[in-house]
Order: C-alpha cells, then structure tokens, then sequence
C-alpha cells in the first residue's frame, strides 16, 4: 500500500506549490497511473515517495509484505530507496557495468553474496524473455526495448514490495512500448506489486492502471478513480478535456477480449472430409471456418468456395491464418490487429496457439454499447 | 581529339578564355570554379599559358642573371628559348607524376583536364611572384636580402611564401575538382611525390656523405649516450614529471571531484581535517624556530643527515631519492605547503560547485605564468633544485586535470545519476561506482595533457639546476653550441611523443569495458 496524507511540495523561492494538499491510497497490488500536463508536478509526487525529494508537509505510508506500515518521513532514505523498486525514463542504465552488474546493483548493496546474484539476475532475464547470455553484455549491445526490459529487471531485482515508474516506456518506439506494456501487464499478473506509474499519456495512464490519478498544474488532484469511472464520469470540465473526445474509444482499452468472445466457436477439424465441412458451413450460414488440429492448434482457415465441389480433406484446401489475438489482449489492440490485416473474424488463442474463442468486430461494438449502458447506470444510481 | 566546344572557345579568342580562366580562380576560389573549369581544357591552352609564364621567368632572369645571359641579343634569344622549354618540361613532368600518383587513389579526371586545372594555378601565381621577385631586384635589393625574412625587405619574402600557401590551397582545390577524389586523398597525392623528394634527398646526402643535421645530432647523441649522461638527464627528467603527476592526480582530482558536488555545511567529524594541519603547521612552526631555536636546529640536523644518505644512492633511484632529499630537506616549507593546501582542500570540499567556475578561472590564471617566473619566484622558499621544480609542475598540472575530472563527472548523464540514486546508493557509492569510472575517458585525457606538458617545461626546470634534459638546450644557448640544443630540443620532443604514445594505450586500458564500444558506437 502507498498512502498519501495531505502531501505538499513547495520548492524554496516558489509561491505556488508542485503538489498540493495530495490525499490518496493506492491499495497492494495495483498500479496506479498518475498522469497529467507537464508541470503538473506527478514526477515531484513520485519522487517524494522514495524521498528523492523531501516534502514540505504531509505523510507518506508505505506498507511492507507484513503488512506493516511505516511512514517514510521516519526512515533512513538510502534503505528506504533499497527498499523500493526503481525504474525511470530514458532507462538510466549504467553504460559503464555489465547487465549482470546493474540488475545486481541493489542486491550488492544489501550485501548478497555473487552466486545469489547471479542466479536472480538470470531469473529476472528469463522472466524477460531474454537469453542468459546477455547478463555479461553491456547495455549499448541492446536495442531499446531490451534496455528498457533490464531497466524493469532491475527495479524489481530484490523484489521490492513497492515500486516507483516515471515514464518507463518513455523512450521507446510506439510499436516497442505497445509490447512492452503487455508485456509489463502480464508480469504484473505474477508479482503482484504495488506500483506508481507516472505518465503524460492518457492512454497509457488508461491501459496500465487499476487506479488513474489525474493531476493538474500546480499539483492539484482533479480525480482519483478507477480508469471506467474517468472515463465514464469525469469529475470536471479539466479531466474531460484531458481525456479526450474519444473517451467511448478509450473504453476499448478496459475490455478483454476473453470477455466478449464467443468461446465455443463452430471450427473444423483439419482431418474432416470436404463434403462434411460443406455441409458444416451450410447448416451455419458461413462462407469460411477456422481450421484446428486434435488439440485444437490453429492451423488456418478454409473457405466455402474453395471447398465447394471438391473431394479429400479439409488441410487440403485450407490457407494459414494471417493473425490471432492472444488470450488478455484489450479490445483496442485487438481491433487494430483486425484492421490491419482485414479480418472481421479472428481466433482468440493462448500462449501455446490453442484456438479458445473466436471474435468479431460485432461482438466488439456491442461490448462498447454495453459498457457505456452500464456505466451510465451507474452514473445515475 | 577536339570537341566542339572547345573550337567555339578557340574561335572566340582562346588568350581571353585563358585569362578568364586564370582572373576566375584567383577571385573565387574553390573546387568548384575549378569544377566549371574543367570543361574549358585544351592542351594548346595548357602549352601556350604554360610558355607564357616561362617566357616571364625567362624575362626576370635575363635582368637579373649572371652575364653570360644578358650579353648579346643572341645570347638573350637562346636563354629565353631555354627557360621556356625547362618551364614545360618541368611542367609536364611534375604533372605528370601527379597525375599518376592521383590515379593511384582512384582520381577520374583525363591528363589535359588535371594539366589545365593545374596550370591555372601555377601560371598566373608564377607570374606574379616572378614580377615580385623583378621588382625586389630593381629596388636594389639582393636575393639574399629578399629571402631573409628578418630584413626589412623580409616582407616580399613573406608575400612569396603567402603567394606559396594560396597556391599550395589551389592546388588541392584543382586536384579534387580535376579528380573527385576525397580531401585526404589529395592530401597524400601532394605529399607522397614531397616525401619521395624529401627521402631521396637525405639518401644522397648520406651517400656523399655530406654534413647534415641528421649525421649530427645522431653523433652527438650517441656520444652523450656512451658518456652516461643522456641516461641520466632521461631519468632525472622522467622522475620529475613522474613525482609531480602522482602528487598532481591526486590534488587535482579531489579538487575536481569537490567542485562538482552541491555545498556542504561543517560537521562535527570534519574535525579530522585538524590531525594533518595541525601536524603540517606544528612541522612549520618547529622548524622555523618558533618553538625554540634548538628544536629547529635539531630538525634540520636529522633532514640534513637523510638528505646526506640519500644522496649517496646510485643508479636508478639516484634520481627519485634526490627528490625526495629536495623536499625533506625543506620541513618548513613542506609544513607550510601542506597546511596551505590541505586548507584549500577543505574549503573547496564545503563550497562544492559553487567554487567551481572560480576554481577553473585561477588555475587558468596559474598556467599562463611564465615558468621561469614562477622557478625564480620561488627560490626563496624552496630553493633551486627538485622541490622548487616539481611544486611548479603539480601547480601547472591542476587545470587539465581539474577541468577535465570537472567536466568528466559533469557529463555523466542526469538520469543515471538520478537512478543511482534512486536505487538508494550513497553519495559516496554513486561518486566511486557511477561517476568516477563513467569520467575516467575524459579524466584520463586531462591526465594525458598534463604529462606532455610536464615533460616541455621539466626541461625549463634545468634552468634552475635540474638534471633534465633541457640541460642540453640551456648549455647549448650559452655556449652558442648548435647541436647541442637541438639535440635537446629532438630529445624533449621524442619523450613527450613517447610518453603520450603510452599513456594513449594506458587510458585504453583505464577505459570501462562498458563505455569503449560505445564511443565506437558514437
């Protein structure tokens, strides 16, 4: 748990404060984004957590994995800041150490003994999808995504219950970052962290956190909600205009699609005859069905004139299917992936490319409709 | 082999297209005037200008050459049919060569092209300095006269060697519009036939064997060396600079690192700085004779004795012991020094970064005094020899070192700074792990500077009695013995070249595994 308490900052020879007066409570394991225009001071609120910066009235509590909860004011920084998960924009490898030597810098301090750090080191870079040969690289061997993958290592190497993100997929590409935030989502999944994540993109602020707080200049706290409720009920005139017009849209980040799709989905078998899957297709009304092996591997998909007057079997006539969504995926993501290969139905699958449903963009829209339905009642009730 | 354009051009007057030509690449220069040239080449354009310009040092030489030239119209018709068939052939053949030597580097351009750009430089300047040369002659002025530069007619001298280096410029501009090759491939076309020159040259005078400086210099050298006393001067010399730089690295990185951290309040355990200045101040005060004369008679009794014991090591220590028999043999001065600096050091080390800029500004100030001003300044204190020698060359070492240690930290990104932090290190821990091993390139580079430099004005150090090797410079100026200081001057250029050559494999091997590949990278 991160519990504000009436937390100001005003710097020395400034009349107005970076944050004022903040009040909220990010419960364990969650994330929550702080995000808002430049100078809104969500940087300063992070840093005061880890005491990089000292504020000038209010508490700060943290709860540790016993449940204990301590006020950061009354602790020393430097264990403090070892006790805390640390990951910045622009990533702030050291260029100088090895990536064994910069996952293992916190570790080192604490004192761990070389073997241990090693082997937690290879853990956190497998967790990273990454080979173990790049612990004895340095980071400018690494492309920026991979940076930025060690740059979360890193934060996370003495498994900090808290951790502290000022823009961490910042610096890479808008393809890369895409990835990486599913990617960072899906971990979170396993270590359950408690987590400040601050951000000048509403749809990051959106798509990675439990809890948004929005903040505006001078560090006011305009709305501090779950990303439905911002999106649903703005508190003010300011967070609508910041999250945007196409809030409806946003909404697409909310959803999965292992909410919305159809889970038993009419599929052939890639072992059935042409003239049962004809008939398959016509008792359907379809013009094509996806295509799946005994354990129900993807294998593509076969359409209706293709088959029509042919004999033999269905993997004969089949063509490999150009995407599938993985189970998780947000309805945004999926429904750019259908658009850029032109697919208005698409398998949903798991890890191991096992089909588990089927979606479409009508299963989609009516998920927006229901959602906005919904949220509205809420609005009124 | 004519082209079309080149007979209009003929027809239109081929004197006017050349003097164009010449009036174009005198007024802009550039490889692209040479470029818009290109196309106007036309061998007899290149014969006709390059006879011009014979017929014109023909002239010069007829008014001012030995008399077998200027007597007798036929004479005169003879040599100036002379001057002009040596003028092309010399022409020829030195394009010619550079024609071949450009095509080795890939030039494209065709013979007449690189000919005719090439005779637009040399005709046009080769007249004007011939003209200088008539006119010098006609005010009476002898070549000799000419040629000195330190003569008031030094002047035209000077304007000849201008004349020279423009035309050297327009030469590299013809050869790269001509050829379109790259500036550094131009730079060796016009220095390979020049070093060729150059070897061939000393070859003959070996095997004639001429006197020249080389036999020289490599005589008087070898002598010292069989006497003993180069050795001597060598390691006198390197111990000094040696000396100086360990104390001066140490100084000037600390001072370095203090001016790059914010300011520091005085706290109680800073009162450790009291052991060495109370301990500098107290050697000070003994052996000034403020505690008594007999404490100071005693002190200077047991100096003296180490002195004396050091001074009768032999051989490779001869030289470092004789240092440190210089500065022990000065306990008052080494007590006010170390007590002076060490007050420094703490003033700097609470100031921080607010002293920076003014730290950096005096340093500067120091290196621009005159060492034998700052040798003879002082004598007094620290008498002549090591000790006063080496205190001038750590004070002249802190600005490359300091500055660079300064700029060095200061470069390290904020981000990495911020994330060292961040992740809960100390001060201490992001300045020894993160920042100083992230500066080493750039600290190494000062440190680099500063040894080059030491080992020029360690030899100045001779002047006031140190065995380096500007002994041999000192001694040769006096007794107006050539060989000698430019053997010394060889000698001190050698071993600052040498020093650097190691110290440039030493920060490579000082560089962070991490930081190489990414300069390479940059």
């Amino acid at each position: 748990m991160i519990k504000f308490e009436n937390v100001t900052k005003i710097y020395p020879r400034m009349s107005s404060p970076a944050v004022d007066d903040l009040s909220f409570t990010v419960p364990t394991g969650e994330i929550c984004t702080i995000v808002g225009p430049s100078g809104c001071g969500k940087t300063t609120a992070m840093k005061l957590v880890n005491r990089l910066i000292e504020p000038t009235d209010g508490n700060i509590y943290l709860s540790d994995e016993r449940g204990e909860t301590r006020n950061v004011l009354e602790m020393d920084p430097i264990v403090l800041r070892r006790s805390i998960g640390y990951v910045i924009q622009q990533i702030g490898l050291f260029p100088h150490r090895t990536i064994l030597e910069n996952i293992g810098t916190v570790p080192q301090m604490l004192g761990w003994g070389e073997a241990r750090i090693r082997r937690r080191a290879g853990e956190l870079v497998e967790m990273m999808n990454m080979p173990l040969e790049f612990l004895d690289r340095y980071p400018h061997e690494l492309s920026g995504g991979q940076r930025q993958r060690i740059g979360v290592a890193r934060g996370v190497a003495v498994d900090p219950p808290v951790m502290l993100m000022d823009e961490p997929f910042g610096a890479v590409d808008p393809i890369n970052r895409n990835i990486l935030q599913n990617e960072f989502l899906r971990l979170q999944q396993e270590i359950k962290k408690t987590i400040l994540f601050v951000t000048h993109d509403i749809d990051e602020a959106i798509k990675m956190g439990d809890r948004i707080c929005i903040l505006n200049v001078g560090g006011k706290l305009e709305q501090f909600d779950s990303p439905a409720n911002i999106l649903a009920h703005p508190a003010n005139e300011f967070v609508e205009d910041f999250v945007g017009a196409d809030r409806a849209l946003k909404r697409l980040n909310l959803i999965r699609v292992d909410e919305v799709m159809d889970a038993h989905p009419p599929l052939l078998q890639a072992t059935q005859s042409v003239e049962q899957a004809v008939g398959l297709m016509g008792e359907q009304g379809l013009r094509f069905m996806y295509v799946i092996d005994a354990d129900r591997t993807l294998k593509g998909y076969a359409r209706l004139k293709d088959l029509q007057g042919q004999t033999g079997w269905v993997d004969e006539f089949m063509e490999p299917a150009a995407t599938a969504i993985l189970l998780g995926t947000n309805l945004k993501d999926a429904l750019s992936e259908m658009l850029v290969v032109d697919y208005a139905n698409v398998c949903v699958v798991d890890t191991q490319n096992r089909v588990r449903g089927l979606v479409n963009t009508e299963m989609i829209h009516e998920a927006v409709v229901e959602s906005s339905a919904a949220a509205d009642e809420v609005g009124e009730a | 082999m004519l082209t079309e354009a080149t007979q209009t051009q003929r027809q239109n007057g081929l004197w006017r297209d050349m003097l164009n030509g010449w009036a174009s690449t005198l007024t802009e220069p550039g490889v692209d005037t040479f470029r818009a040239q290109k196309a106007r080449a036309d061998p007899l354009k290149i014969v006709l200008g390059v006879g011009l310009l014979g017929l014109v040092i023909g002239l010069w030489a007829v008014a001012v050459g030995p008399a077998s030239l200027t007597t007798g119209t036929d004479a005169i018709w003879a040599g100036l049919l002379r001057v002009i068939f040596f003028t092309e052939a010399d022409f020829f053949v030195i394009s010619l060569v550079l024609f071949f030597v450009a095509k080795g580097f890939g030039g494209t351009g065709s013979f007449v092209q690189h000919s005719y750009l090439l005779s637009l430089v040399t005709v046009p300047l080769g007249m004007i300095v011939t003209a200088f040369l008539f006119l010098s002659n006609k005010l009476g002025l002898t070549l000799a006269a000419v040629l000195n530069p330190l003569s008031p007619i030094g002047i035209v001298s000077i304007f000849i060697i201008l004349f020279g280096l423009y035309g050297l410029l327009l030469l590299f501009f013809a050869l790269q519009a001509t050829h379109e090759i790259q500036s550094s491939a131009v730079f060796y076309t016009v220095g390979a036939p020049v070093l060729g020159w150059g070897i061939l040259r000393v070859a003959s005078m070996f095997a004639a064997q001429e006197e020249n400086l080389i036999t020289t210099e490599w005589d008087f050298i070898a002598g010292q060396w069989e006497k003993g006393t180069l050795q001597e001067l060598l390691l006198g010399h390197l111990w000094l600079v040696a000396v100086s730089v360990a104390i001066a690295v140490v100084l000037g990185v600390m001072i370095g690192v203090f001016i790059t951290w914010p300011s520091r309040r005085p706290q109680l355990s800073h009162l450790v700085i009291l052991v060495p200045l109370a301990l500098f101040l107290l050697l000070w005060a003994a052996s000034s004779g403020m505690l008594g004369e007999g404490m100071a008679v005693t002190i200077k009794d047991t100096v003296k004795g180490w002195d004396r014991s050091l001074m009768r090591v032999e051989g490779f220590f001869a030289a470092p012991l004789d240092i440190v028999g210089a500065i022990v043999s000065k306990p008052a001065a080494v007590g006010m020094i170390g007590a002076m600096f060490t007050i420094i050091l703490y003033a700097l080390f609470l100031t921080g970064e607010a002293a920076g800029e003014i730290t950096l500004y005096i340093l500067g100030i120091i290196l621009t005094i005159p060492s034998v001003a700052l040798f003879g300044a002082m004598i007094k204190p620290l008498g002549t020899g090591p000790f006063n020698a080496a205190f001038a060359l750590i004070l002249y070492a802190q600005l490359p070192i300091v500055r660079n240690t300064y700029t060095g930290i200061k470069a390290v990104a904020p981000e990495i700074t911020e994330a060292g932090r961040g992740m809960g290190m100390t001060e201490w821990q992001l300045l020894l792990k993160v920042k100083l091993p992230m500066a080493v390139p750039v600290i190494m580079t000062g440190v680099r500077v500063a040894i080059v430099m030491l080992v020029g004005i360690a030899s100045i150090g001779a002047y006031i009695g140190n065995d380096t090797l500007g002994k041999y410079i000192f001694e040769g100026i006096y007794r107006a013995q050539e060989k000698r200081y430019i053997a010394g001057a060889i000698l001190v250029a050698a071993l600052a070249l040498t020093v650097d050559y190691f110290l440039g494999w030493l920060q490579n091997v000082l560089t962070p595994e991490g930081l190489k590949g990414r300069r390479e990278a940059a």
